[in-house]
């Protein structure tokens, strides 16, 4: 039986408590901002891998954004990833959730004979939760979320996914090919295998995809192909904690805590 | 931008909702939306309308009652249980018959599978947990604000070309309205084509509720040494709060609480909406635990707690007097609500 | 000789060769002159606590031969080095432990949470998953000086567990202010201060220990430091055992050393206090590990002029139970080493634990607090000098 081609797609963000709001342009300021691999994205490569492990697959990391998430993400093949494609490309950038699974979605056409395709539940930036069902649906594939564990089921035809939820959970069977989102947190992601490591940053070549390679749509790409616009943009209160202090007997404390607790309360 | 399946001159000025229902009625976050909904709609004179997926018409009635003018109900056994191929399908369809100008779904597991891909199907705009929405009636325009970068940054977001303008939102973001049972309204029954060829996922197995997932809940009430393992009262605090109960590893290792509510670095890693530590120092190996969490209160006798520095709202006092002072407080409040 | 009956039955136990050679290669044959005399079992901590006798004989027999067995024993070693200061053929029992836990790495067959701790390294440069933009919080509205090698005599090394830990936060501004007060010219490295490495060589992952350590090297000698005071023994001894010798070049010392030298030297005043009835901690890795017994003396009885001795100290000191990486995984209470220190403080009436490690202080702290109705508390020497500066 041939190996399934398993497609974990990821992303680089900045450190969420680096990023700030130039109140002129609007834009964000990412210089400085250190980055890191989409926490949730490690988990699907961590589901990715341990099905490697289990009946040998090829995983290979696919990612859109700029050349410099590249050493970062050259960390995934250390980890077991067997390669690592880019999409980058000016005209990519500014796009919102549709343009974003559009390019993704020919990427992983590009790849071709793919059997699965694992997301982050969500991204620690965007934070939309959105880009697997997206992408689910531009290659009109079935699609099952925030799942923790999942294995293929002999003749690869369809995998088994475990949801857990409410306390409780259920187990799925869904069709191969199809996209699956890992529940950020299902599991702890390996370290990087050291002994791999140097062939990882160094050697192992990375493939850069541009819009003409992966025939991309321009009207379909980046901030042309994106139906959202951003209209405004500010800075939250910093996440400093207020540190307020209530004062008085237990009763008015009570009191007070009531009036907090009130609107921030689900009915 | 691809062309979206139908613009801004062919939709109706018609805010629709999509409604989640469970055990015959209609959850939460769908009486959050249809309140806002409601007010969106008064405010520029459209209407509001509900889509009802699944059999049992009752959630429907009871939507009418939380401010819908009619309600899209999509009788059909397959889309009882939820199932984005299908569901999408089918939601698709009514859609494009209607052309509403917007579209609010609920920022829970089933609407953002919903939305995600239903937002592909008719290459329309998406705007993700929300955290407010207002409307500019004369364009048609939905404003949406979301936050990024773990809660550091707002965006203001619009959806000038493509319609419907979908937006997703959290639950307990907007507060639900009081039913009016007089309310009219119309139910319209739409009849819905699926193919078993379209049925790609199914499940084998179902269990309700058997572990304790502490990850999952919104409000985390966790316990310390300073509660002297009192965790029956917390258990009744909780309950009022709708949430749930962790702790510090001293009570666990007293045995006082099972090991699977230990919170922190070595135990479990939450971010609720709203923690509350009582009787809790404050280590960070604990904070680790919480630190994401939207709202922090503590509770701690000694005005010296490193807990102080890291909560939002922090009483120095009685653990023990305090939460039974709230637990008094709130069974009143409920009471008070219910004559 | 037939089998004994209780041996019937049982399955023969696997040798992996391929490990015991890989072992052979990570220790460097550290591990072949032991001849199994069982003075460090005797001598180990564990033996006190755990529910089962922890056989260091029997699990270095087990690495000669390549018998591994996947349970918690690689993992217990808290890096005392009690063990290696009894044994006749001088076997480095803890680096022999952590080459174990280096091949357990290999084969991805280390506890939980142990990956986190290191990825919290890769993405936020210390193991405590705190914000890199915050490491210098702790001295907010002190106005150190960035280190400079040009002004400053000394680069004062504080290290992760001081700079994001609420309560070793104090210590840290404790320390900035008797230097002060000292006149040293020291400044901090603030933001840009690196983790030392120490969690990661003491979890046995030791090629990402080397790179660190590597980069560090680095930045160090592009920064022109010359001599370095460390905050924490654990970070005090990988600079000066660990490091790359050449790169590195630098001269380490521990706070306590130094200060005791500025003492010594008149440049530091303390007033006395006769009132409290001190007992001093010896840290393992400043204590046994660096043979620093006598300056964190010299700086308490400066101050109290008198210092109770517990059983078990100086040489014998009995480890608090953090180290070796203990700190990132859970102990039972009933098996926690800080409950005997803390016991036997109280047995000899101090009032107060002074030690000089934010590892120490945490877990007898944490040891403590189990314990109601204590008077006691636990502070470091720098809080001490700082709480009595000036002349007396």
């Amino acid at each position: 039986m041939r190996e399934p081609h398993i497609v974990v797609c990821m992303k680089v963000v900045p450190k969420a408590e680096e990023i700030q709001v130039d109140p002129e342009t609007l834009l964000l300021k990412r210089e400085g901002a250190r980055s890191e691999i989409n926490p949730p994205d490690m988990n699907a490569l961590e589901v990715a891998l341990r099905l490697k492990d289990a009946r040998g697959a090829h995983v290979t990391v696919l990612s859109m954004g700029p050349p410099f998430f590249e050493p970062i993400l050259r960390m995934a093949l250390a980890m077991g990833a067997d390669d690592l494609h880019l999409l980058s490309d000016r005209a990519f950038a500014g796009a919102d959730t549709l343009a974003t699974t559009y390019t993704l979605a020919r990427g992983i056409e590009k790849l071709g004979d793919v059997g699965l395709i694992l997301c982050g539940e969500e991204s620690a930036d965007g934070a939309t939760g959105q880009v697997p069902a997206g992408i689910a649906a531009w290659l009109d594939l079935p699609q099952v979320t925030l799942i923790n564990s999942l294995e293929f089921e002999k003749g690869l035809r369809a995998l088994r996914a475990r949801r857990e939820i409410g306390g409780g959970y259920t187990i799925q069977r869904v069709h191969l090919p199809a996209v699956v989102s890992i529940k950020t947190a299902a599991n702890e992601p390996r370290f990087m295998d050291f002994r791999r490591k140097p062939w990882a940053m160094e050697q192992a070549e990375v493939v850069v995809w541009d819009r003409a390679s992966i025939d991309a749509d321009p009207a379909y790409i980046g901030l042309r192909g994106s139906p959202t616009v951003v209209v405004g943009l500010r800075e939250a209160e910093s996440r400093e904690r207020r540190q307020e202090r209530l004062d008085g007997p237990p009763e008015q404390i009570a009191h007070q805590l009531a009036e907090i607790l009130r609107p921030l309360l689900t009915e | 931008m691809p062309e979206p399946v139908y613009g801004r001159d062919e939709a109706r000025p018609e805010i629709w909702v999509y409604l989640e229902r469970k055990n015959g009625q209609l959850e939460g976050i769908s009486r959050e939306l249809l309140a806002k909904g409601r007010e969106l709609a008064d405010q520029a004179g459209w209407c509001l309308a509900g889509l009802l997926p699944g059999q049992g018409r009752a959630p429907a009635e009871e939507a009418i009652a939380h401010g819908a003018d009619r309600i899209y109900w999509l009788d059909h056994p397959w889309l009882d249980r939820f199932d984005a191929g299908l569901c999408t399908a089918a939601v698709e369809h009514v859609i494009l018959e209607h052309r509403p100008c917007v579209l609010l779904c609920g920022a829970t597991p089933d609407g953002r599978d919903l939305a995600g891909r239903l937002a592909v199907r008719l290459r329309t705009g998406l705007n993700a947990d929300c955290t407010n929405l207002s409307l500019d009636a004369e364009r048609g325009a939905l404003i949406s604000e979301v936050t990024g970068f773990g809660g550091g940054v707002i965006a203001l977001l619009e959806i000038p070309e493509a319609r419907p303008q979908i937006s997703t939102v959290r639950p307990g973001v907007f507060r639900p309205g009081l039913p009016a049972e007089d309310r009219q309204g119309e139910v319209v029954r739409v009849y819905v084509e699926l193919e078993e060829s379209q049925r790609c996922v199914e499940v084998l197995e179902e269990h309700l509720g058997e572990s304790v997932d502490l990850t999952q809940a919104e409000v985390l009430l966790c316990g310390g040494r300073g509660v002297e393992g009192d965790f029956g009262m917390l258990r009744e605090l909780a309950d009022l709060l709708g949430g749930e109960i962790g702790a510090t590893r001293p009570p666990v290792d007293e045995g006082f609480i099972e090991r699977e509510r230990q919170v922190g670095q070595t135990g479990v890693v939450c971010r609720p909406k709203v923690a509350i530590a009582c009787g809790i120092s404050g280590a960070f190996h604990f904070i680790v635990g919480i630190q994401e969490a939207g709202t922090i209160l503590a509770i701690n006798s000694d005005p010296q707690a490193p807990i102080f520095e890291y909560a939002d709202y922090g009483a120095v006092g009685d653990a023990h007097q305090i939460i039974r002072a709230l637990i008094r407080e709130l069974k009143q409040e409920r009471e008070g609500a219910h004559a | 000789m037939g089998e004994a009956p209780e041996d019937a039955g049982r399955a023969p136990i696997e040798l992996d060769e391929a490990a015991a050679e890989r072992l052979l290669e990570l220790t460097s044959g550290e591990a072949a002159p032991c001849f199994q005399c069982g003075v460090c079992t005797a001598v180990c901590p564990w033996s006190r606590v755990h529910h089962e006798p922890f056989s260091i004989r029997g699990l270095i027999r087990k690495l000669q031969l390549g018998i591994l067995e996947e349970d918690e024993l690689p993992w217990l070693c808290t890096d005392c080095r009690q063990c290696e200061a009894y044994c006749p053929r001088g076997v480095h029992v803890p680096a022999v432990i952590r080459a174990l836990r280096q091949m357990l790495w290999e084969r991805r067959e280390v506890l939980p949470g142990l990956p986190s701790v290191l990825w919290s390294l890769v993405w936020n440069g210390n193991p405590l998953s705190q914000p890199p933009s915050q490491r210098a919080a702790w001295a907010e509205g002190l106005e150190l000086e960035a280190f400079d090698a040009g002004r400053h005599e000394v680069l004062l090394f504080i290290g992760c567990t001081s700079s994001y830990d609420r309560r070793a936060q104090r210590v840290a501004r404790a320390l900035a202010r008797v230097l002060r007060a000292g006149g040293v010219p020291f400044g901090i490295l603030g933001n840009e201060e690196p983790c030392c490495g120490e969690t990661v060589l003491r979890l046995g992952h030791r090629p990402y220990f080397e790179e660190i350590a590597a980069m560090n090297a680095s930045l160090f000698a592009a920064r022109d430091v010359e001599r370095m005071v460390t905050l924490c023994p654990h970070c005090l001894d990988v600079f000066k055992h660990e490091y790359p010798r050449i790169e590195a070049g630098f001269e380490v010392q521990h706070y306590t050393e130094f200060l005791a030298n500025l003492l010594e030297e008149g440049r530091l005043e303390v007033g006395r206090r006769s009132d409290q009835r001190l007992t001093f901690h010896d840290p393992c890795l400043l204590g046994r590990g660096n043979g620093i017994y006598d300056p964190p003396r010299a700086l308490i009885q400066a101050v109290a002029g008198r210092l109770l001795e517990m059983a078990e100290s100086r040489e014998e000191a009995l480890c608090c139970g953090g180290g070796g990486g203990r700190m990132w995984m859970e102990t039972p209470p009933e098996e926690r080493f800080a409950e005997l220190r803390v016991k036997e403080a109280a047995r000899i009436g101090a009032e107060r634990i002074v030690t000089a490690c934010p590892t120490c202080i945490a877990c007898l702290e944490d040891s403590l607090g189990a314990r109601r109705g204590e008077a006691m508390d636990v502070i470091d020497v720098a809080e001490l000098l700082a709480e009595n500066l000036g002349a007396g």
